[in-house]
C-alpha cells in the first residue's frame, strides 16, 4: 500500500495522493505524494496563507525594521505574538507589529492615503527607526492600492528612510510557502547590492534559512566566530535590514532552510556568482558534516575539527545519556515541511529515534522526495494533513511523542501523547551541538513524564492502584 | 478632575488591542454544540484564530476554511462554500451547525452568502436527506469593527436564524459576553443557587475540559440547536455585555417578545448585585441567603486590601469595553483610581454609553478615555511620563509595556496566554472581585519585593 486511502478520506478520495507509506523496494521514481496543491475546502487543513508566509515565517525577524501591514487589523494582529525568534537588541520584533487598520470606506475610496500617513506616523513615533517593509493583504491588493507609489513618495519625504515592500497576499499560492518566494526574489532583486558591508575576514559567509528560533542564530555564530568566518547576513534570524542588503558581498551562502529561503540562494548565485552549500544545522552528526563542508570550502579544516572535538567532548557525554534512554521511542514529526527531512535521520542516527509519521503544510516534492529518502520503512509522509487524518494516522502509528505546533499538542494531549513545540520548541535552541542536546532533553522529560501515565488511570477501576504501583 | 473622552488621533496602528471581526464569528461559534464554522476566506484567517484560542485557553477548537486561493479571488469563491459545506457534512456526521462566516477578501470580492446557502440547502438536502444542518451567514468583514462587533454579529446571526417561536419554556436567556469557563461557571452557580433554568450563551464552561482515561475529546462549546431554538419562547433575556451579545437580546425582544434586560457586567460588588437583582425581576425568584454569603465572603476579602494597599493607587484599563468599564467600577470601589481607560475599536456608542456618561459625572479624579485605542496609546503616555501609572490590567499582548516599563500588571481578558490557567478563574461575580482583588494584591506584593520597595511593610500583616 504505497499511497494509502485512509477511512476518513473515503469521501475526498483525493487525499490518497497526498498520503505515502514507505516500504522497502520502493523509492521516489516509484511514489511521491502530490504536494504544494490546492487545498480541499473544509478538510480542516493546517495551512496558513502566503501573507504569513513573508511577514512572520521571514521579514518578521528582522530586529530593526517597521513591518507595516496594509490591511485590516487582523492581519497584524494575527502575525504577533506568534514566534519565538529573540534578538540581541531587546527583541524589537517580538515586541511591535503596525497595521494601516483599513476601514469600510478606504477599501471604497482606496487606502493609500491612510497607508501613506500611517507610515509617516510610525517613522514620526519611533524617531530611531529608519527601516520598514510594507505587505500588502487580502483587501488592499484586490482593490488595487499603489503601493509603491506610496513608498516612492514618502521616501522622497524621509531621504534617511529605507522601504521594501512585499505584495504578497494571503490568497496568493496555496500556503504560506508562495509567502516564502516572493520575498526572497523581491528581497534580491530589490534589496541586495544596496549597502557595502565592512569586511573583516578572508572568510565570509550568508547563512540562509535560519529565523533565530529560541537563539540557534547565537549558537550558530558562535561556531561562525571560533573558525574565524565573517556572518555577512543571516537571512533573516537576529538580521538588521541592511545586513541582509549587503549578501552580495559574501563569498559562500550557506542554506539550512532550502524551503524558505533556496530562492534566495539561487538568485545570488545567478546574480553574483556566490556558489550555494545545503547544510543541516540540527543533529549532532549533522552539525559536524555541516562545519566540515563549509571549512572544507575555505581550507580551515584543522580549525574545523578542533571546533568540533571540542563541542563533542563537552555535549555527547550528556547526549549518549539522552540516546541510551529514548532508544526505540516513536516520534512523529507534525511540522511545516523543512523539518521532516532535517530531523529524521538525525534523531535516528544520533538518539535512536524512530519516525513512525510526518506531515507537511507547505512542502513541495522535491521536500518530499528528500524525505522520503531519508525517512524509514514503514513510516507514513503525509501532504497538507487534516484533523481526522492526524488521528487516524496517530491511531496507526502509535508515536510516543509528537513534535508539532502547540494547538495539535494541546489536542493530543487528551490522547496522552506529549509533545513538543516543533516550530517554536520547548526550550531552544535546538541547532547545533548544544542545541541538539536540548532537543534530546526535552524529548526525554516529554516521554517520561509520570502525569501520562497517571491519565491512563480510570481511578474507578478496582486494580487501578495496582496499575499505578506496577507502572 | 474630571473624565474626558476621546479618539485616538493616529490613522495607523501600533500593536492592536484586538484582531478582526472573523474571530469574533469564530469564537461565537464554537460555543455552540456539534458545530464547526466555515471561514470564507484565505487560510490564515481561520489558522491564526485557531492558534488564538489555543494560546488562550490550552485546548484545540474545530474550525475550517473555505481556503480560498487565487482563482476564487479573482472568479469568485461561492463555489468553494458549497464544496466545504459537503467535506464538513460528509466527513462529521454529528455535525449540526455551520456558521458561514465572511472575512475582508470575500465581502471586498462580494461573494453572495445567502444565494449560496439557498443553493447548499439543496445540495444537502439531495445529499443528506435524513440529516438537518443549519447553515448561518455571519457577515464579518475584517475593515468593519472588530473582534467585539463580530462576537455581537455572530451572535446575533445565531439567534436570528435558528430562534423559532413554540411552547413557552420558562427559561431565561443569559447572554454572556465573550468571557472565560471560570465566569460561566460563576454565572451558572448564581442560576442554580436561585434555582433559576437558564439557557447560557455560550455555554463555553466545557473549554476548560480533562484528560481522561478513555481518551475522548469533551472540548466543545454545550449551547445546542434546540437552546438556540427555544431563545425565542424563554421568559426573558439578560445580556451582561452591551457590546457582546446585546444584540441578539433586543433582536429576540423585537421579532418575538421577549422581555430584555441590558444588565450592567458583573465586574465588582455593586454590578453583581444588579445583576442578581436583574434575575430576580425577570424570573420572580428571590435571592437566596446563599448568596448573601457569597456576597459578604468577597466584601470581606475585599477590605482587608482596599485601603491599606490598593487606596489611590493608578491604573490603566484596556481590553473590550464592557470589560474596561466593569473593571474601572471596581477598581473605585476598592478605592484605586482607573485613570486611564482604553477601547480598542470606534463605536459611536461608547461615548453615550450610560456607564460613561456616569464616570464623566462622577469621577474625582482625572480619567482619560480612549476610544480607537491601540496598545501605543498606552506605551507612548507611560515612556513621555504623561502618566504615572501603580498597575496595569489588560491580556497578553500588552506584556511588555509593563515588563519594559516595571509595572506590575494583572492579566484580565482575552487572551492571557501568557499566564497559567486564567481561562479557569471567574473575574465576574463576587467571586470573580474577590480572585482578582487577591490577585491585584499578590501581583503588588511580588512586585514590591523584587524592587525592594516597602516589601517590608508584609513582615507583619
Amino acid at each position: 500500500m504505497p499511497m494509502v486511502l485512509l477511512n476518513c478520506d473515503q469521501d475526498i478520495p483525493e487525499r490518497e495522493r497526498h498520503i505515502y507509506f514507505k516500504v522497502p523496494g520502493e523509492d521516489t521514481r516509484d511514489y511521491l505524494p502530490v504536494a504544494n496543491a490546492p487545498t480541499i475546502p473544509g478538510t480542516l487543513s493546517e495551512r496558513g496563507c502566503s501573507f504569513c508566509g513573508a511577514k512572520l515565517v521571514i521579514g518578521g525577524a528582522l530586529k530593526d525594521t517597521i513591518q507595516m501591514i496594509h490591511g485590516p487589523l487582523g492581519c497584524a494582529y494575527d502575525t504577533w505574538h506568534t514566534k519565538r525568534y529573540p534578538s540581541d537588541n531587546g527583541h524589537f520584533q517580538l515586541k511591535y507589529t503596525w497595521s494601516t487598520d483599513m476601514k469600510e470606506s478606504n477599501i471604497v475610496f482606496g487606502g493609500e492615503k491612510r497607508l501613506e500617513k500611517a507610515m509617516h506616523e510610525a517613522f514620526n513615533e519611533m524617531p530611531d527607526i529608519k527601516r520598514m517593509i510594507v505587505y500588502t493583504t487580502c483587501p488592499t491588493a484586490l482593490i488595487g492600492d499603489d503601493v509603491k507609489a506610496v513608498v516612492k513618495k514618502v521616501t522622497e519625504a524621509r531621504p534617511d528612510v529605507d522601504i521594501f515592500v512585499v505584495e504578497c497576499p494571503g490568497f496568493g499560492g496555496v500556503s504560506q510557502s508562495k509567502g516564502h518566494h516572493v520575498l526572497n526574489i523581491a528581497w534580491v532583486s530589490e534589496k541586495v547590492g544596496t549597502v557595502e558591508p565592512e569586511i573583516t575576514s578572508p572568510y565570509t559567509i550568508n547563512f540562509i534559512g535560519d529565523y533565530n528560533i529560541q537563539g540557534d542564530t547565537f549558537v550558530l555564530e558562535r561556531y561562525c566566530e571560533r573558525l574565524g568566518i565573517q556572518v555577512i547576513a543571516h537571512f533573516t534570524g537576529n538580521s538588521t535590514y541592511d545586513d541582509c542588503r549587503s549578501m552580495h558581498r559574501a563569498q559562500l551562502n550557506v542554506v539550512n532552510c532550502a524551503r524558505s529561503a533556496g530562492y534566495i540562494a539561487n538568485e545570488l548565485k545567478r546574480l553574483y556568482g556566490i556558489p550555494r552549500l545545503d547544510v543541516d544545522s540540527w543533529g549532532f552528526n549533522y552539525t559536524a558534516e555541516a562545519i566540515r563542508k563549509v571549512a572544507s570550502f575555505f581550507g580551515i579544516e584543522d580549525k574545523a575539527e578542533e571546533l568540533i572535538a571540542e563541542e563533542t567532548a563537552k555535549w555527547k557525554p550528556q547526549l549518549d545519556w539522552y540516546k541510551e534512554r529514548l532508544q526505540g521511542k516513536k516520534m512523529a514529526i507534525w511540522t511545516g515541511g523543512p523539518r521532516l527531512w532535517h530531523w529524521t535521520k538525525a534523531v535516528e542516527d544520533d538518539l535512536g529515534v524512530e519516525v513512525v509519521a510526518m506531515s507537511s503544510k507547505f512542502g513541495h516534492e522535491e521536500d518530499f522526495e528528500k524525505v522520503i529518502a531519508r525517512g524509514r520503512h514503514g513510516t507514513y509522509y503525509v501532504d497538507d494533513p487534516n484533523e481526522l487524518e492526524f488521528f487516524e494516522i496517530m491511531d496507526k502509528a502509535k508515536p510516543d511523542i509528537i513534535f508539532t505546533g502547540p494547538r495539535v499538542g494541546d489536542l493530543v494531549k487528551k490522547l496522552h501523547i506529549p509533545y513538543v513545540n516543533g516550530h517554536g520548541y520547548h526550550n531552544g535552541p535546538y541547532m547545533g551541538f548544544e542545541g541538539f542536546v536540548n532537543m534530546a532533553r526535552d524529548m526525554y522529560n516529554a516521554t517520561h513524564n509520570p502525569l501520562f501515565r497517571l491519565a491512563a488511570i480510570d481511578i474507578r477501576d478496582a486494580g487501578a492502584a495496582q496499575i499505578e504501583e506496577a507502572a | 478632575m474630571s473624565c474626558t473622552v476621546e479618539s485616538k488621533d493616529r490613522a495607523g496602528i501600533i500593536n492592536p488591542m484586538y484582531t478582526c471581526q472573523p474571530a469574533g464569528g469564530q469564537f461565537a461559534s464554537i460555543g455552540v454544540k456539534d458545530c464547526i464554522p466555515l471561514v470564507h476566506g484565505g487560510q490564515g484567517c481561520t489558522m491564526f484564530v485557531r492558534l488564538l484560542f489555543a494560546q488562550h485557553f490550552k485546548e484545540n477548537f474545530a474550525i475550517a476554511s473555505s481556503s480560498v486561493h487565487e482563482d476564487a479571488a479573482v472568479f469568485g469563491g461561492t463555489k468553494r462554500i458549497i464544496e466545504g459545506v459537503e467535506v464538513l457534512a460528509r466527513r462529521y456526521p454529528e455535525l449540526r451547525v455551520i456558521p458561514i462566516i465572511t472575512t475582508c477578501s470575500t465581502e471586498v470580492i462580494g461573494d453572495d452568502i445567502e444565494g449560496t446557502i439557498t443553493a447548499c440547502y439543496k445540495m444537502l438536502a439531495k445529499e443528506f436527506p435524513e440529516r438537518t444542518i443549519h447553515l448561518v451567514p455571519m457577515h464579518t468583514p475584517s475593515f468593519k469593527g472588530s473582534q467585539v462587533s463580530g462576537y455581537d454579529e455572530a451572535v446575533k446571526s445565531l439567534i436570528k436564524t435558528l430562534a423559532k417561536k413554540g411552547p413557552p419554556t420558562g427559561k431565561l436567556n443569559v447572554f454572556t459576553g465573550w468571557v472565560n469557563p471560570g465566569d460561566v461557571d460563576e454565572l451558572k452557580f448564581y442560576l442554580d443557587e436561585m434555582g433559576v433554568d437558564a439557557t447560557v450563551l455560550m455555554d463555553t464552561s466545557r473549554f476548560d475540559s480533562p484528560m481522561l482515561p478513555d481518551k475522548s475529546l469533551q472540548t466543545e462549546g454545550s449551547t445546542t440547536v434546540e437552546d438556540l431554538q427555544d431563545t425565542a419562547n424563554a421568559i426573558g433575556s439578560i445580556s451582561l455585555n452591551r457590546y457582546e451579545g446585546g444584540g441578539a437580546a433586543d433582536h429576540l425582544k423585537r421579532e418575538f417578545d421577549v422581555p430584555a434586560i441590558q444588565s450592567p457586567t458583573p465586574y465588582g460588588i455593586a454590578n453583581t448585585d444588579e445583576l442578581l437583582r436583574n434575575i430576580s425581576t425577570l424570573t420572580g425568584k428571590p435571592i437566596p441567603a446563599s448568596l448573601v454569603w457569597e456576597r459578604g465572603r468577597a466584601l470581606n476579602a475585599l477590605t482587608d486590601l482596599a485601603h491599606m494597599f490598593f487606596a489611590d493607587k493608578k491604573v490603566a484599563i484596556y481590553g473590550h469595553p464592557d470589560l474596561v468599564i466593569g473593571l474601572a467600577q471596581f477598581c473605585m470601589e476598592v478605592e484605586m483610581k482607573p485613570v486611564l481607560l482604553l477601547f480598542g475599536d470606534e463605536n459611536g456608542r461608547y461615548k453615550r454609553d450610560p456607564r460613561v456618561l456616569e464616570l464623566k459625572k462622577t469621577v474625582d479624579f482625572d480619567m482619560q478615555i480612549v476610544c480607537n485605542a491601540d496598545l501605543w496609546e498606552l506605551e507612548r503616555r507611560i515612556k513621555d511620563k504623561e502618566i504615572e501609572l501603580d498597575l496595569i490590567m489588560g491580556h497578553s499582548k500588552g506584556r511588555y509595556i509593563a515588563i519594559d516599563a516595571g509595572i506590575p500588571m494583572v492579566r484580565v481578558g482575552f487572551p492571557t496566554f501568557d499566564r497559567a490557567g486564567l481561562q479557569r478563574h471567574p473575574t465576574m461575580g463576587y467571586r470573580g472581585a474577590m480572585h482578582l482583588g487577591e490577585t491585584i494584591a499578590n501581583t503588588m506584593f511580588s512586585h514590591m519585593e523584587y524592587t525592594k520597595n516597602r516589601e517590608w511593610i508584609l513582615n507583619t500583616w
